[in-house]
């Protein structure tokens, strides 16, 4: 433990190499285009790139659509993957394989084949829903699945769900009850790294958005990279630090219990 | 009686476990329906379009046999495959190195919380912001190429470009490594520090202690976790669009531009491309079960 | 003849005294346990025998050689661990055979110091299941054969039963003393619990705060206590407050209560605040025969302990408890019933604060 051989500090050589190797593969792209963001004025370092954004009704916009679409799509997969996670681990294990290979199905099947697959399935009668914004959210809903499903299913690992069950049984308590008040705010933190991996997600997901036609964030940025230099940069830093965000988030609130987390897609 | 009746007051009480069986299914029933319809009914129509004239919609082979003998088509099968190995493992070995480091280099505690921290945002940050980030990093005129200009060393002049195979590599890389870390991290806790000790105790050297102990432990984690790299970089597409515009010939790029329903597209061959990448997939995962059966005998 | 030798062992880590200036001999064949509350470091000092840890300050020497800075892997000392600590990934025989496999022994000698040692636990049936198979009294069987294969010159134990159910630690601790008896090996032995600690040694060193309080056997260590904290710690004990009235005839008064002592008074003050301590077994009634101390008593309360009935009796002010065996046949006293207790001056011991 507190040797000081030669050996251990060799050890401890490599690990400050690695990480700080790691830190640097991280921080240097972000610098790179924050720099960059500021050199909308010539000559001069300035917040202009941000000032044009934050000014620019599209984004705004896109954005708060990108926002919405998030919220639904997280309320939605708590509403689906929750009472099927908890049924599972109570009472139906043999249900177990099938299910968990249907949510890591998303994992196997590459995004944008997924998404003109469900594109084309909805785009002929009788299923000619394609113009809904439900399409949108329940493909976004789908795509963050692995994630969702998995946050919630560590979740129910961590507590007793038999035990939290039975003794809601004995005082009287419904199915209802016992699952929204008794296992979900149990499992609160679980939902949340969930959600806001999800919320991730959509965020950054570009091919559904743009080929159901919807306005959301990403489709708009790669548009706007086509059309502008310093602006989108401004945005990737905004993006990033909203990403970052959300995820101190979940590290605020996740504090203390050992939950996994994973990470989110492509 | 309803789905709504069971969830709602379905009496919990002790009954023989078989009769509660019958009724709990029902409670499954939102989740199948939904992902029937949103993901297994539409993935399915996958193999049918595959198999399907585009115009005429009569049964036909003629895309997977195109599929088979275009160079073009089997060469960017080839160059996601080479970009997914290369990044899986490239990222599974940095990315393994690092958490290593995080949680048993003796480092100070709060750099296993921040490196948590920056692997969850950066396995989240890809697409198009990642690719632009890389451009303002890389690019002829990227930051770092200026200060390496400055240097004295032009990168550009010793056959790097961002926009090509191994630029394309460095960026994957960016969202690989930290998810490795992420899913690799709850193995290397599970190494006990015990078996370290015990290792020690009966004279074996650390390079021992890797070789018999650690190593064999960790390998089931750590095929899986390739595995998933191997997949996340495979299915990637708004990254690689948005640094190339294209000029990558990666499989998904392919399918994307033959699925748009431009005019030199064929809906029926982008189907057949996308149904040959879930085939790969299914080879690397089922490769994979079989490597776990042979190296996880002694796990419950 | 002295096999393993400790100097004036110190350890600190950043700036706490862990152990301190720590001293013992053990003879070849030996078994000590080093006994104490957790934190008393004990599994510190095991841990510096096995150079998992280096002192601060001090010597090791075993069989003559100085092996204070001497690496884990090349000392020859077998350790069992708490928790086991069997490779997951390797079989029985596998983890039995680690040891020989690093030390390059040829396959015919591996193959057979294995079966030798499965013998030895008798787990022959078992040979190839993997550690998770096994109960946990199995796999700290199948650790003590592991650590015995490669014939360590010392066996050191890290609460190696802590984690087991009752009735296997107490099989699975004669287990232990039969195989260390049988190959003679030097043997230390790291325990909180003193019933272990009593029936498994040879001689046992009593720790607190990272010093030593008492080396000896386990008789002496029981029924001597040096210091109050080994009284203490070592069985039970029954501790008053009591004034020296005669230190001469070694008269103490508690609350008013007149007892004798056998412990010498003589440096002792008349009016010298003390205290006693005597163990519950020592009392008894005073019907089977008078011992030096008579004394009335009234009975508070009455426990059932299977072979021990526990009885708290009150003498004067003071409550003491009094253990006596189980008799089914011999009528208990009455809750509130007035009796007379009898206990001999040897049993109340007057202890250095």
């Amino acid at each position: 433990m507190n040797q000081t051989s030669d050996k251990k500090r060799g050890g401890k050589f490599w690990a400050w190499f690695w990480m700080i190797l790691g830190i640097l593969y991280f921080f240097l792209p972000l610098v790179a285009t924050f720099l960059f963001s500021l050199r909308a004025k010539l000559g001069v370092l300035s917040f202009t790139a941000y000032q044009h954004v934050f000014n620019d009704s599209n984004f705004i916009y896109n954005f708060s659509y990108s926002v919405l679409w998030g919220v639904l799509t997280i309320i939605v997969g708590v509403l689906i993957f929750v009472p099927t996670a908890y049924l599972i681990r109570l009472k139906l294990p043999k249900f177990r394989l099938p299910v968990e290979f249907i949510t890591m199905l998303p994992f196997v099947i590459p995004a944008i084949v997924y998404v003109f697959s469900l594109v084309r399935t909805f785009s002929q009668p009788p299923l000619l829903i394609v113009n809904s914004p439900a399409l949108l959210v329940a493909g976004y809903v789908i795509l963050s699945m692995p994630y969702m499903y998995s946050a919630i299913d560590t979740g129910l690992r961590a507590i007793d769900v038999q035990t939290l069950t039975e003794a809601g049984q004995s005082l009287g308590a419904g199915w209802g009850t016992i699952l929204f008040k008794i296992i979900l705010p149990n499992i609160r933190t679980a939902i949340l790294s969930g959600a806001f991996l999800s919320f991730a997600i959509v965020i950054g997901e570009l091919i559904l958005a743009q080929y159901l036609v919807k306005p959301a964030f990403a489709p708009y940025m790669t548009y706007l990279i086509q059309q502008k230099a310093y602006e989108p940069a401004a945005m990737a830093i905004i993006s990033f630090a909203l990403t970052w965000a959300a995820m101190g988030i979940i590290q605020f609130i996740g504090r203390g219990s050992e939950q996994g987390q994973i990470a989110g897609g492509h | 009686m309803t789905v709504q009746n069971v969830v709602e007051q379905g009496a919990p009480q002790a009954r023989p476990a078989s009769r509660k069986l019958s009724w709990a299914w029902l409670g499954l029933t939102p989740f199948f329906i939904f992902t029937f319809l949103f993901l297994l009914y539409p993935a399915s129509t996958l193999g049918v379009r595959s198999f399907q004239d585009s115009r005429t919609h009569a049964f036909t082979f003629k895309y997977i046999v195109q599929l088979l003998h275009d160079p073009y088509l089997l060469g960017s099968y080839w160059i996601s495959i080479k970009i997914s190995v290369i990044t899986a493992l490239g990222g599974g070995l940095f990315g393994f190195l690092l958490a290593y480091s995080a949680i048993r280099g003796g480092l100070p505690k709060f750099m296993r919380s921040s490196l948590m921290t920056f692997c969850g945002v950066a396995s989240n940050f890809a697409g198009v912001p990642l690719a632009f980030a890389f451009i303002a990093l890389l690019s002829p005129s990227g930051e770092l190429t200026k200060v390496l200009i400055a240097l004295g060393f032009n990168p550009y002049h010793h056959g790097f470009t961002l926009y090509t195979f191994w630029g394309l590599s460095i960026v994957y890389m960016y969202f690989q490594f930290p998810l490795m870390v992420l899913i690799i991290t709850p193995a290397i806790d599970g190494l006990r520090r015990e078996w370290v000790e015990a290792a020690e105790n009966l004279g074996a050297s650390s390079f021992q202690y890797w070789r018999y102990v650690a190593f064999p432990i960790l390998l089931p984690a750590i095929l899986g976790a390739v595995v998933l790299l191997f997949g996340n970089s495979f299915g990637a597409f708004a990254t690689a669009q948005a640094l190339t515009g294209g000029q990558i010939n990666l499989v998904t790029i392919v399918v994307g531009s033959q699925l748009r329903g431009d005019i030199l597209s064929d809906p029926g061959l982008g189907y057949a491309l996308a149904l040959g990448m879930v085939v790969i997939m299914a080879f690397a995962i089922i490769a994979r079960a079989l490597l776990q059966q042979r190296t996880e005998r002694w796990l419950r | 003849m002295t096999h393993l030798a400790l100097s004036k062992i110190s350890k600190d880590f950043g700036g706490t005294t862990v152990v301190q200036d720590f001293n013992l001999d053990v003879k070849k064949g030996e078994f000590v346990s080093f006994l104490g509350p957790s934190g008393c470091g004990k599994t510190t000092t095991l841990r510096m025998i096995a150079g998992f840890e280096m002192p601060t300050a001090g010597q090791i020497v075993m069989d003559d050689v100085d092996i204070t800075n001497q690496p884990p892997n090349q000392r020859n000392v077998g350790m069992i661990f708490q928790a086991y600590a069997l490779f997951p990934n390797m079989t029985v025989t596998q983890n039995i055979g680690f040891g020989l496999q690093i030390r390059r022994e040829s396959r015919a000698v591996i193959k057979q110091r294995t079966d030798e040692m499965l013998a030895l636990i008798n787990l022959e049936k078992h040979a190839d299941k993997y550690p998770y198979q096994l109960s946990g009294g199995q796999q700290q069987r199948v650790s003590l054969a592991r650590a015995l294969a490669v014939r360590p010159q010392v066996l050191l134990l890290d609460e190696p039963l802590s984690a087991l159910d009752a009735k296997i630690r107490v099989s699975l601790r004669s287990e232990i003393r039969a195989i260390q008896k049988t190959l003679g090996i030097t043997a230390i032995f790291v325990t909180h619990d003193q019933e272990e600690a009593l029936s498994i040694s040879d001689r046992i060193v009593v720790m607190n705060a990272g010093e030593m309080e008492q080396v000896g056997t386990p008789f002496e260590v029981y029924n001597f206590p040096q210091t109050r904290f080994v009284a203490n710690f070592v069985g039970s004990l029954n501790t008053a407050n009591a004034e020296v009235t005669d230190p001469a005839k070694g008269l103490l008064s508690v609350g008013g209560v007149q007892f004798i002592t056998a412990s010498d008074l003589a440096a002792r003050k008349k009016g010298e605040a003390v205290r006693v301590s005597i163990r519950p077994e020592r009392f008894s009634f005073l019907s089977e025969h008078k011992k030096d101390n008579a004394l009335d008593c009234v009975i508070e309360n009455i426990t059932f302990l299977g072979s021990v009935v526990r009885i708290q009796i009150k003498i004067g002010d003071s409550n003491f408890n009094m253990d006596t065996f189980n008799n089914p046949f011999l009528e208990l006293p009455k809750l509130g019933s007035k009796e007379k207790v009898t206990c001999s001056k040897e049993a109340v011991l007057v202890l250095d604060e």
